[in-house]
């Protein structure tokens, strides 16, 4: 597979805020990658510079063969010469038109034959299911339509990629989990190269083939989306794929895969011993944090049998009933640690219970 | 919801309660001002229409029925050629204003032209002022004979003849299209400045260009703003008397509203003939206004959207000088010329088309101002006077009555509320002086003819709905439950009016006095109609300086007015911060 969409040191600045930092990154033809991550990180920013819709301050992109942006040699196409699509967050579609008008705008641009606009129009708008709409104003339609009619816009003219920006933020709870299915069924049937910009996690999970994590600028992390959620690189990506709890210690050995952690709980608590997988942490009296997803951990009434197991002894500060799963949450030492529990558990406050995981489901990781 | 309820309950009560309930304070309110508001507005348009079928008899005293005005308004030598010319001048001047408006709107919110930031006020300033201070300026500015660039034209360049000319239809146009221009740029700038910018971004990245995108998207959507500040410019242009006055009626070319003036307030006045006219004029403009608020207000996209960005701005390069000197060249000929130009007249005891220097004097501010120097001019300065009593009164009164009809439009339901909506819109479709005209006919008997109370009831009717609509726009902003509940908390409709919902519109009622205020400083056309020896105004003192003294007194008042009315401006920007003075 080849790349379609490539960022090569990619810079962009906003006066003395530097928006986006050394982007690099390929997109391989057909691929579906979300860019995601908290409001201000730069996705928004790479997304519109791949547009043509912010000019970049330094590095290169490409789309298919063609360098369509690399200020250090002045080159710089204009959006409407890239051949794109692109979905915004507010739909833009134009109230002025008919679902019509809007869906063969492309076209007419491109001075596609009169039947062949009409053809491939109604194609578009059979794909998303708006056929029977076409003679109506955009003003008429719901939000969910008028972000079918914002995709049957970008994808009727068959552009090499189709860019979204966060596409679905707009859209009820219901209505989003419909769209998400309907995009990715879309995106597989016609097969295009996509970038999607989300800051909702959940969306790149289940959406993306490959999700890239960005903060401050920088990519934190690139990885398909198990690589992501159960192999994170660092405390953000932790933290901010799901939830999970940060426990800060120091590293005291290795020993293959498995490190041994000291975890310190404060001066009344002696510190705890335990064992994690090791990730990118190399050795010796280093600081470090471990990271336990909460669905990982269990509680007991009692301490647990053998020995091995990674257990802390706290007391139980209080439950919350999320009617699926209970979670509870366990003062240990000056640490607090989330648990997420079977929803029949019946817990207390001040209770005292024994917190445990599996090493393999601890992940030590740098600050 | 709550009145639902509350109109089950009194279904349901017996007669007697029923009754009780029906004499509230909220009810007996609505049903006075209603009253008040439809005796304001139709009483003077029913007797104008009656009157207009009212024949005077050659002798001038008696009256008969019959349809002669009518025919007189296409048989008279002259009013026919003045409704033609009419048109003209609303035609060019639309033309010329929405070419100023959308292009200056276009460059302050959507290119990198420097200086943005400094103009953008500069921009708003002759819709503020008088255009028939305007035309005054521009008569000594460039008038045939007298112009200060034609006399330069003779002395330096030794011309023969004048270099421009505007004592004629095209000066008209010139200067009101020049001073209507804001009312354009007021309309397009705001969806300009808002748009969402994928709206024009989704029309790139679909493979359109810069030109096509503004054709295509930006231009389509900003048009019915356009359309709405055209039609404005041409109705208010129709109705525009102090212009035409000054610069084509005294050289042969009449419009409807100079006719009316000379017909209907002459030596020989025929007010019935004067009230055909102005039904000529009223059907026209009321026509225009009707179109615009049925169907093209409607149209207006909603485009905003809740995301905080910016507008695109186009990199003009070096373009961006251009539309520099465009801008400031505007506001030159808008603004500083005129301005100046009057104020170096105003400085001379005889104006002679030359600056000279050792003549210079302060003597006609003297004679305009001081009422205690002894050969003061009454007329100016009693207009100056009156004019700040009117002011004054009418802002308040207007302003009393635009808050409490704004609550009857939308705290109220029912048919009052919607009966009074429309009787806030009528006044707006009919021009000042035919309004004036119609308060000439309807109490032209009655003891307050001839008094300041004439000249306040016409300013009253007339623009009262502009403050109505600065409260309304304000209160549709401010969600109903916060009086309801004051209600539900045990406050009377009238405690809650003056504790929650007059607290809560302030702006918007300071907003709209101020506008008022400076809207009756300047007004002419009903003024010129409604005033009698002692109740002169301002633009009345003026209009009688340039009629019967000479060109430096006139242009005295003239600067007079223009910084009391910049100074209205100034003092209200600084208050109420810059955005919130337009209409």
């Amino acid at each position: 597979m080849s790349a379609m969409v490539t960022l090569d040191r990619l810079s962009k600045n906003f006066g003395a805020e530097r928006a986006v930092r050394d982007v690099s990154l390929s997109v391989a033809q057909g691929e579906f990658v979300t860019l995601l991550g908290p409001s201000g990180c730069g996705k928004t920013t790479t997304l519109r510079c791949i547009a043509g819709l912010e000019h970049p301050d330094a590095g290169e992109i490409r789309i298919g063969r063609d360098v369509v942006a690399a200020p250090e040699q002045g080159i710089y196409l204009a959006p409407e010469h890239r051949n794109i699509g692109m979905v915004f967050q507010s739909y833009a579609v134009w109230p002025h038109m008919t679902v019509f008008d809007n869906v063969a705008y492309g076209l007419r641009v491109r001075r596609v034959r009169g039947a062949d606009i009409k053809t491939r129009t109604r194609r578009a708008l059979e794909l998303v299911g708006l056929e029977h709409l076409a003679g109506r104003y955009a003003t008429k339609l719901s939000g969910g339509q008028r972000q079918r009619v914002a995709l049957a816009r970008a994808i009727v003219y068959e552009p090499r990629v189709i860019l979204f920006d966060e596409p679905l933020s707009n859209l009820d709870a219901k209505l989003r989990e419909q769209m998400r299915v309907e995009l990715v069924r879309l995106q597989q049937e016609v097969g295009i190269t996509s970038v999607y910009v989300t800051h909702d996690q959940t969306e790149a999970l289940v959406m993306s083939d490959r999700v890239v994590v960005m903060d401050k600028g920088v990519i934190q992390q690139i990885g398909d989306p198990h690589d992501i959620y159960a192999r994170p690189r660092n405390a953000f990506v932790a933290n901010f794929i799901g939830a999970t709890n940060l426990l800060e210690g120091v590293l005291r050995g290795r020993n293959g895969d498995i490190c041994d952690v000291e975890i310190a709980l404060g001066e009344s608590h002696a510190p705890v011993r335990i064992k994690a997988l090791g990730g990118n942490v190399v050795a010796g009296d280093q600081r470090m944090i471990v990271s336990v997803r909460p669905e990982d951990l269990s509680i007991h009434l009692q301490a647990p049998d053998g020995d091995g197991g990674n257990v802390f002894e706290g007391e139980v500060i209080d439950t919350v009933y999320l009617g699926n799963f209970l979670e509870c949450n366990v003062r240990v030492g000056t640490q607090e640690i989330g648990v997420q529990l079977d929803h029949y558990m019946q817990l207390r406050p001040q209770q005292k219970v024994f917190v445990a995981f599996e090493p393999d489901r601890g992940l030590c990781l740098t600050e | 919801m709550s009145t639902q309820t509350l109109t089950n309950e009194t279904l349901q009560a017996p007669a007697a309660s029923r009754w009780r309930s029906l004499v509230t304070q909220e009810s007996v309110a609505t049903v006075v001002v209603s009253l008040i508001v439809a005796a304001a507005v139709i009483l003077p348009l029913l007797v104008l229409i009656v009157s207009s079928f009212r024949v005077l008899d050659p002798g001038g005293f008696d009256t008969t029925w019959g349809l002669d005005n009518y025919r007189t308004l296409y048989t008279d030598r002259v009013i026919p050629k003045a409704f033609v010319n009419t048109l003209i001048v609303c035609a060019g001047s639309t033309l010329i204003a929405t070419f100023f408006g959308v292009a200056l709107a276009w460059v302050n919110a959507r290119t990198n032209c420097p200086g943005r930031g400094r103009m953008e006020p500069f921009n708003l300033v002759p819709f503020f002022l008088s255009p028939f201070v305007g035309a005054i300026a521009w008569h000594n500015l460039a008038g045939g004979k007298v112009g200060l660039i034609n006399s330069w034209g003779r002395d330096f360049l030794g011309m023969q003849g004048n270099l421009i000319n505007v004592d004629n239809l095209y000066g008209v146009i010139w200067v009101t299209g020049l001073f209507f221009a804001p009312l354009v740029y007021l309309f397009v700038i705001g969806s300009l400045r808002r748009m969402d910018p994928s709206l024009e971004d989704s029309a790139r990245t679909t493979g359109a260009g810069l030109v096509r995108t503004a054709m295509t998207v930006t231009l389509p959507l900003v048009a019915p703003g356009i359309l709405s500040g055209a039609i404005i410019v041409f109705v208010t242009t129709a109705g525009e008397f102090g212009v035409p006055f000054k610069l084509s009626a005294p050289y042969g070319w009449q419009t409807l509203t100079t006719q009316i003036f000379s017909k209907a307030v002459g030596d020989d006045a025929n007010i019935y003939l004067g009230a055909a006219m102005s039904m000529a004029l009223g059907v026209i403009t009321v026509l225009l206004i009707w179109i615009q608020q049925r169907y093209i207000a409607p149209r207006s996209f909603t485009t905003v959207t809740g995301k905080g960005f910016r507008p695109n701005v186009i990199d003009l390069g070096g373009w961006k000088w251009v539309a520099f000197a465009f801008n400031l060249g505007f506001i030159l000929v808008a603004v500083v010329l005129p301005i100046l130009c009057l104020f170096i007249v105003s400085l001379h005891p005889v104006w002679q088309s030359r600056i000279i220097l050792h003549d210079l004097t302060l003597h006609n501010y003297v004679r305009t101002l001081f009422f205690w120097a002894p050969d003061h001019i009454a007329a100016a300065t009693n207009g100056i006077y009156n004019s700040f009593i009117l002011a004054f009164a009418g802002a308040t009164i207007a302003m009393i009555l635009s808050l409490v009809v704004s609550y009857m439009i939308h705290r109220t339901k029912g048919f009052g509320a919607r009966l009074l909506d429309f009787l806030c819109v009528v006044p707006v479709g009919f021009p000042g002086i035919v309004i004036a005209m119609g308060v000439l006919v309807t109490y032209i008997k009655t003891p307050i003819y001839a008094t300041l109370w004439i000249l306040l009831l016409g300013y009253i009717t007339r623009f009262f709905p502009y403050g109505q609509r600065n409260v309304s726009s304000v209160m549709l902003a401010i969600s109903e439950e916060l009086d309801q509940s004051s209600r539900m908390a045990g406050a009377s409709w009238f405690t809650t009016l003056r504790r929650i919902t007059i607290p809560l519109l302030k702006p918007g009622i300071f907003a709209g006095w101020v506008l008022l205020f400076i809207i009756f400083l300047r007004e002419l056309s009903i003024s010129i109609i409604l005033y009698s020896s002692g109740t002169e105004t301002l633009s009345v003192g003026v209009y009688y300086l340039t009629n019967y003294e000479n060109d430096t007194l006139t242009a005295a008042l003239s600067v007079t007015q223009t910084v009391m009315l910049l100074a209205c401006v100034y003092i209200f920007r600084r208050i109420a911060g810059r955005e919130a003075l337009t209409v």
